[in-house]
């Protein structure tokens, strides 16, 4: 464990651990949108921004990236530099994506006002990557990113509806603006342009997967009759019971 | 022949310049077959020239030898040929030359009066390429070899002394070696100016059991050409740098990563591995010295970002060319995760000469910061147009004035744009800066990959702001919010202040998305990207500010913000703007003075650019006809 000062707080960590989880280890706050505890950390949004001040140097760096690796790092994550390199990123994403609920909770609490530039359509994709990373720790890669500079969007692979595409909805899961949409009915689920069978649990009778889903993660869905919730109850009462058995 | 020893080496290279001495006699043509030169025929030439010789019935090669050597570096002269003896220098040659050429030059020694290169100033003509400003007031080191010996023979450059430094390098202890480069104060050539000696003792002390060196050759940057030239024109020299480079520092494997635009320089590293592979100079063993390297070309796929060191590194690995972000160096974890050394082409290329001559001898040259020489592509409306390499410290003024010849047209001067995209725009005020990293980057420019542009009186410097934000966001992969939405929000400011649309405040909101952008971005690109706009801003305010509230471009560039006018007093009547207008809007009498009809004219400047008399001038839209 290590000691380092947060706002004037001292704080002690392991070795490794990034600024980010330091600070909220500490009950500071810091804002992020690209940051997911599930997923690998690329610091792409460039939100959550601080300053640190290492061997008599001040830089600022992206907190959930940068790593606490030396005592006595100092770290201020309320400064003016920090305050309004916040801002100027909130005013980046804000401006494109103006109706994004994240965004507009930021941007009022940092006083940012969107001003949607002429000709551009208001959209709700931040380019944070969460699904794509998110697809790709499933093991699924049906989404990526395509293109560069400002026409760099997420898309399945040549705008068609992904074959690798399991329906497991990973990525409206991680989605921060609620960008990715899908739609159940009948017992199927759209999503990415695929139609995908549900599989409803015999005890619930919750839609709670799709056959896909299941498939990829090993199982048969023929033989998956109940959702993991209601798994879990029928071990539960095996184990009072003292039975054994499916 | 595979040498298997130090001193089956040494004795190769003996016999080698013994040869190259012993021929000295032989009458020698030298003709550049650099991308450009080739581009206007140079191989013609060189075959023009094999032609005569048969015609002559002189044997080749042992009394006449054409030999197409790497560039020479005037490329704007091309196609280059340099006859021995007598070192005689021709420009623009051409295959119907040839003959008059051979029969005078090679035959009798006399010179061509018509293909020599004349000063644009003194019309003095100039026998050598000694005599010629351009090439006196250099200091070829790292190109000594280049335009001299053919890339494609590693005989010819061994002659010349390629991979002694390594032999040298051989009898040093590995941490010598560092140290030596350390000593030295090599720092890297492609922009960043990190010093190279700080860079392998940490990837030498960096814990892995493999480790990497790269060579970047990903050169980007638009007018830009000396790692290219470099490349193309002498491949060993950047092969013999990394591989002491990897002898210091314990790696076994390297990569040059060079852009798939560049074909002979592709070409050429290609022949050079392979000739160097089957000498025992590179693969297992080499030279009989236990140690093992092994070198591969990688192509790049035309990203300007995966000039990049990380971008770089994640399209070697096969991934997409992006950036990531690095709170730990490449030296540490690189390619791979394992601890690597990135230098730019030319920093290689330095290496040898440090290891052969001493960290002492290369602090002679250029200034304390910034030790030994650095090459330039010197572009734009300048009168010399080339390759340039000048010890650092040189002021801008001598590499424009004395070895450019001044700016074309004998206009005024405007702005030099050093470092590409990542640069930033010079003033006149500043052409007595040292060209070294901490001068240029103190300035608001960077020292860059070594691009240098000359802009005159005719360029709108909001203009070229625009050009670079433009390049800069069709470049910028987008990962990042502040380069991908930042970049976007600086074009549309730019466009609306480049088409008379700009209102007041839009300067003031250039400098805050500039200032922001740079200090957020996750890599190099985007975080230099806004350089252009921030030194335009920081020199050029007035042009900002009549963009911004007047509408006006002084330049005459950007079209509907200028009216052009001719001056009575100084037009001619040579009607060389009437003949340039495509709109029909140049009225006058020959050997009187002209006039221009607004109703007709759609401001493409094309009169301008035409007058010789600089009689046409571009007046605000409201001033008189």
């Amino acid at each position: 464990m290590i000691e380092i000062t947060i706002d004037e707080k001292k704080v002690f960590v392991e070795t490794g651990t990034t600024v980010l989880e330091a600070a909220r280890s500490a009950g500071i706050e810091i804002p992020t949108l690209c940051a997911h505890e599930g997923l690998v950390r690329e610091g792409n949004c460039r939100l959550c921004s601080v300053e640190v001040t290492e061997r008599g140097k001040t830089k600022l760096v992206m907190s959930c990236m940068y790593p606490v690796t030396r005592e006595g790092l100092e770290v201020r994550t309320d400064t003016d530099r920090v305050r309004s390199a916040r801002r100027f990123v909130l005013q980046m994403l804000a401006d494109r994506n103006p109706k994004a609920p994240v965004l507009q909770a930021l941007c009022s609490q940092y006083g940012v006002v969107p001003n949607v530039p002429e000709n551009v359509e208001p959209e709700l994709c931040i380019r944070c990557g969460r699904c794509v990373r998110a697809c790709e720790t499933n093991g699924t890669s049906a989404l990526s990113f395509a293109g560069r500079g400002w026409d760099r969007e997420v898309t399945p692979p040549f705008h068609e509806a992904p074959g690798d595409c399991v329906g497991c909805l990973s990525c409206a899961e991680v989605c921060p603006t609620g960008r990715i949409t899908w739609e159940e009915k009948e017992g199927k689920r759209s999503i990415w342009g695929r139609t995908f069978d549900l599989v409803v649990c015999e005890r619930c009778h919750e839609a709670y997967a799709t056959a896909e889903q299941l498939r990829h993660a090993g199982s048969d869905p023929e033989t998956a009759r109940l959702c993991p919730r209601c798994r879990k109850m029928a071990q539960q009462e095996r184990i009072r019971l003292g039975t054994r058995g499916a | 022949m595979k040498l298997t020893s130090l001193k089956a080496f040494e004795e190769w290279q003996a016999l080698l310049s013994e040869r190259e001495k012993g021929a000295s006699g032989v009458r020698r043509v030298r003709i550049c077959a650099g991308t450009g030169c080739l581009a206007n025929g140079s191989a013609q030439v060189k075959a023009a020239f094999e032609a005569e010789a048969i015609r002559h019935g002189l044997s080749i090669p042992l009394e006449f030898a054409a030999e197409s050597t790497g560039c020479h570096g005037f490329c704007e002269r091309g196609p280059l040929v340099v006859i021995q003896p007598g070192e005689i220098f021709y420009e623009k040659v051409k295959p119907e030359d040839v003959r008059e050429i051979f029969e005078k030059t090679v035959l009798r020694g006399e010179v061509v009066p018509r293909l020599q290169y004349r000063d644009p100033n003194t019309k003095q003509a100039a026998r050598t390429s000694a005599e010629i400003p351009f090439y006196a007031r250099q200091h070829r080191l790292v190109l000594n070899r280049c335009g001299e010996v053919d890339p494609f023979e590693i005989e010819a450059a061994v002659s010349r002394g390629a991979y002694r430094g390594l032999a040298r390098a051989f009898s040093m202890e590995p941490e010598r070696i560092v140290s030596m480069i350390k000593d030295s104060g090599l720092r890297g050539r492609g922009g960043g100016g990190f010093p190279t000696g700080v860079k392998w003792e940490s990837a030498r002390k960096a814990p892995g059991r493999h480790r990497f060196v790269l060579a970047n050759g990903d050169e980007g940057d638009p007018g830009a050409f000396m790692d290219r030239s470099l490349m193309e024109g002498d491949p060993h020299s950047v092969l013999e740098g990394m591989i002491i480079g990897a002898y210091a520092v314990g790696a076994r494997k390297g990569f040059i990563y060079v852009r798939a635009e560049y074909p002979l320089a592709v070409k050429a590293l290609q022949q050079a591995i392979r000739q160097a592979k089957e000498r025992g100079l590179l693969g297992r063993d080499i030279l009989g010295t236990g140690f093992d390297f092994d070198l591969e070309i990688c192509r790049g796929g035309g990203a300007f970002v995966c000039g990049e060191s990380t971008a770089l590194m994640a399209s070697i690995e096969g991934r997409a060319g992006e950036p990531r972000v690095k709170y730990i160096r490449s030296t540490e974890r690189g390619l791979w995760n394992c601890p690597t050394v990135l230098n730019n082409v030319e920093t290689w290329a330095n290496v040898p000469h440090i290891v052969l001559n001493g960290p002492e001898w290369f602090r002679s040259m250029g200034t304390e910061k910034s030790p030994g020489t650095k090459i330039f592509s010197l572009v734009g409306k300048v009168k010399n147009s080339g390759l340039v390499e000048i010890p650092m410290g040189t002021t801008l003024r001598t590499m424009i004035e004395d070895i450019g010849g001044g700016v074309l047209k004998n206009r005024a001067f405007k702005a030099v744009q050093t470092g590409g995209p990542s640069g930033g725009c010079l003033p006149a005020d500043a052409l007595d800066l040292p060209v070294d990293f901490d001068a240029l980057t103190a300035s608001g420019s960077m020292m860059g990959s070594g691009g240098m542009i000359v802009m005159d009186e005719r360029t709108c410097m909001v203009d070229v702001a625009r050009y670079f934000v433009d390049f800069l966001a069709e470049e910028s992969c987008g990962k990042c919010t502040p380069c991908r939405e930042g970049l976007k929000a600086l074009q549309r400011l730019l466009h609306k202040l480049c088409s008379g649309r700009g209102e007041a405040g839009d300067g003031e909101r250039l400098r805050e998305i500039g200032s922001a952008l740079a200090d957020t971005a996750l890599c190099g690109l985007g975080q230099t990207a806004p350089n252009p706009v921030l030194s335009v801003l920081r020199y050029f305010p007035g042009e900002i500010a009549e963009h911004e509230a007047e509408h006006f471009c002084r330049a005459g560039v950007c079209k509907g913000m200028y009216w052009p006018r001719i001056d009575p007093a100084k037009c001619v009547g040579c009607g060389a703007c009437k003949k340039a207008c495509a709109a029909g809007a140049i009225r006058g009498e020959p050997r009187a003075a002209h006039a221009i009809d607004r109703a007709h004219c759609v401001t493409c400047g094309a009169c301008l650019e035409a007058c010789p008399f600089s009689a046409i001038t571009a007046v605000r839209r409201e001033d008189p006809e």
